[in-house]
């Protein structure tokens, strides 16, 4: 079982993973838009890269309605972030299996603040998704697979921080596998599309002189 | 690389071991001449074994003495320290067995009480109109303690029951294996709870403070067994109770939890023991008080858990648990009639479903 966890599962959730994301990607933009046939008023690039940007913060109206919004979604983000790319034993697996070369990682006090950031962040995000009545109505059954997958894969990475036992260790990247497969399946593409969408609404709207 | 690693091990272990040797020689020094002395006061009346009075010395029954020695370091003096086998005889031989028959027990009467009395319900059935009780601030805040609290109270559980409880059904191996998990998690959660605990303080505080109609409350037992039901407002007695638990009981959890958790801040033995009895006791008792409100807030009470879920409860329930609450939010004209709520909430009634998000824009 751990073999097989460690190799063949490892390597068909990588190209599960990998070549869905390419396609996903690949077919959003294959898509494009209609060409646009009216004068532009200003630079649809700038306001593309304006309202990526610009997204990065709440509209003012909006900001007292969604502070938890915010915060929690910045505390979860910033901590899985920096757990996926600063955790002493991912650092470590990414030059050995994928890389080739490492960087310093995040100390082991680093670690355990970071991922309790995280796990708050998570925690509330999704208790504001069913508890409040609009965010309930537009979930579906992805948003909380998404979620309880994505904690899951957390938690069991904290449960092997001791990394004594190759049980806890295994289950771990078992989870990661299983994340790594349902990913381009779902909303969790957002961590790649949400750029390219931002600046294409930023370019559609900026073109015609609306701010977006 | 390795090698290196290895031999600074085996200089680690060298040195250790010639520490421990130059502590057990002045802690024999330092005995020596009181065991020369008695001795000396009856020369032939009994002839002691040399080995087994120093022995007694060192095994130091009656309490930790403190030895001399060039090892810096809290406790270092101290070569077996007897509090530990207290701890571990009152952990195994009271507290397990205590925690078995105190949770078992609360749990044996809530499924007695509910099997006699079926729970508390809707005296008049529903109204159809609502009150607001929580905001959404204050359900996110109950179910982010409530979710760390129940993890926590899992993992504790096993590491203070495993060695009984799991060892005898999984084995050594497998044992081992969760008790690790359950140490890691227990201890990146903990200081989540004491975040949970000052936000329920700060946002329920103002609403828990004894108040008219609490003796009254109490004296009835909250109408749990016949009679008219007493008199409340926005928090009975008993939720009173069980907020001051939750902090007080929390807070100790928590501060104790912290001292166990990072050892290094000058904590001697003593106080690390004294944490390990509160908190192994307070556990234990707030879990068992969190079985009881468990049992209020779902089967206990008929349509009780809608506080914390929608935020909204029916008026015909709060007239029955909380009359003079309900009173006051009727003179405000604070009560929402059902469709209104519908309206304002989708809550009811909508049963198109919501057409998919675009696919653009990040998941908003
Ligand atoms: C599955 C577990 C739980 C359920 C079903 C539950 C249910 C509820 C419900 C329905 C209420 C509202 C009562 C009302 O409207 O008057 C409530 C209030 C409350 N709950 Fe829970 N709860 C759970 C776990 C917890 C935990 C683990 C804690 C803390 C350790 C907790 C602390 C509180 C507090 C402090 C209140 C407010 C009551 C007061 O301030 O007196 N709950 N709970």
């Amino acid at each position: 079982m751990t073999e097989f966890i460690d190799g063949p599962l490892w390597y068909f959730a990588l190209a599960v993973f990998l070549s869905g994301v390419v396609w996903r990607m690949f077919s959003i933009f294959r898509a494009g838009s209609k060409p646009d046939l009216s004068v532009p008023r200003r630079s649809a690039a700038v306001s593309a890269v304006m309202t990526s940007l610009r997204r990065f913060v709440p509209r003012h109206e909006m900001s007292p309605r969604i502070r938890l919004q915010l915060v929690a979604g910045y505390m979860f983000h910033l901590g899985l972030f920096a757990l996926l790319l600063f955790a002493a034993p991912h650092v470590l697996f990414l030059q050995e299996h994928l890389l080739g070369f490492g960087w310093t990682p995040m100390p082991h006090w680093a670690f355990i603040v970071t991922s309790q950031i995280a796990f708050a962040g998570l925690l509330l995000l999704w208790l504001h998704r069913v508890l409040n009545p609009v965010t309930r109505l537009i979930s579906d059954a992805d948003d909380h697979v998404a979620a309880v997958l994505t904690f899951v894969v957390m938690l069991t990475g904290c449960l092997a921080l001791m990394e004594t036992f190759t049980g806890l260790r295994v289950l771990h990247r078992f989870t990661v596998e299983l994340l790594m497969i349902y990913f381009p399946f779902s909303r969790l593409m957002h961590a790649f599309t949400f750029i390219p969408s931002r600046a294409y609404t930023g370019a559609w709207y900026g073109r015609r002189g609306v701010d977006a | 690389m390795n090698n290196n690693k290895r031999s600074l091990t085996a200089h680690q272990d060298d040195f250790f071991s010639v520490v421990k040797a130059l502590l057990v020689i002045v802690l024999l020094l330092s005995i020596a001449p009181q065991a020369l002395a008695a001795g000396d006061a009856e020369p032939a009346a009994k002839v002691v074994n040399p080995g087994a009075e120093l022995w007694r010395e060192v095994r130091q029954r009656e309490a930790p003495v403190a030895g001399t020695t060039q090892v810096a370091g809290m406790d270092s003096g101290v070569l077996i320290n007897i509090r530990g086998e207290q701890w571990r005889t009152f952990r195994m031989q009271q507290l397990i067995p205590a925690a078995g028959a105190l949770l078992g027990g609360v749990l044996g009467i809530i499924v007695l009480f509910h099997l006699i009395k079926r729970g508390l319900r809707l005296e008049l059935g529903r109204s159809g109109n609502y009150l607001l009780r929580f905001k959404e601030i204050d359900r996110v805040l109950h179910w982010f303690v409530a979710t760390i609290f129940i993890f926590l109270a899992l993992t504790g559980l096993i590491l203070l029951t495993g060695r009984v409880v799991l060892i005898p059904m999984v084995g050594h191996d497998v044992f081992s294996v969760i008790a690790s998990a359950s140490k890691e998690g227990h201890n990146l959660f903990g200081p989540l709870f004491l975040l949970g605990v000052i936000g329920l303080f700060i946002r329920f505080v103002s609403k828990n403070f004894p108040g008219k109609g609490d003796i009254g409350w109490l004296l009835k037992a909250g109408g749990m067994f016949g009679g008219k039901h007493p008199s409340a407002g926005f928090f009975n007695a008993g939720e009173k109770i069980w907020f001051w638990l939750v902090i007080f009981i929390g807070l100790t959890l928590s501060a104790t939890g912290l001292i166990l958790e990072f050892p290094f801040f000058g904590q001697d033995r003593l106080i690390i023991e004294l944490s390990l009895v509160l908190h192994g006791v307070g556990a234990v008792l707030l879990v068992a008080g969190l079985f009881g409100h468990i049992y209020m807030g779902t089967a206990g009470m008929e349509a009780s858990l809608e506080s914390m879920t929608s935020g909204y409860v029916d008026a015909n329930w709060a007239r029955q648990h909380h009359d003079q609450w309900a009173e006051a939010c009727e003179a405000e004209g604070a009560v929402i009639a059902g469709e209104e709520l519908a309206k304002k909430q989708r809550l009811r009634g909508t049963k198109n479903r919501v057409p998919d998000r675009p696919a653009a824009e990040e998941g908003q």
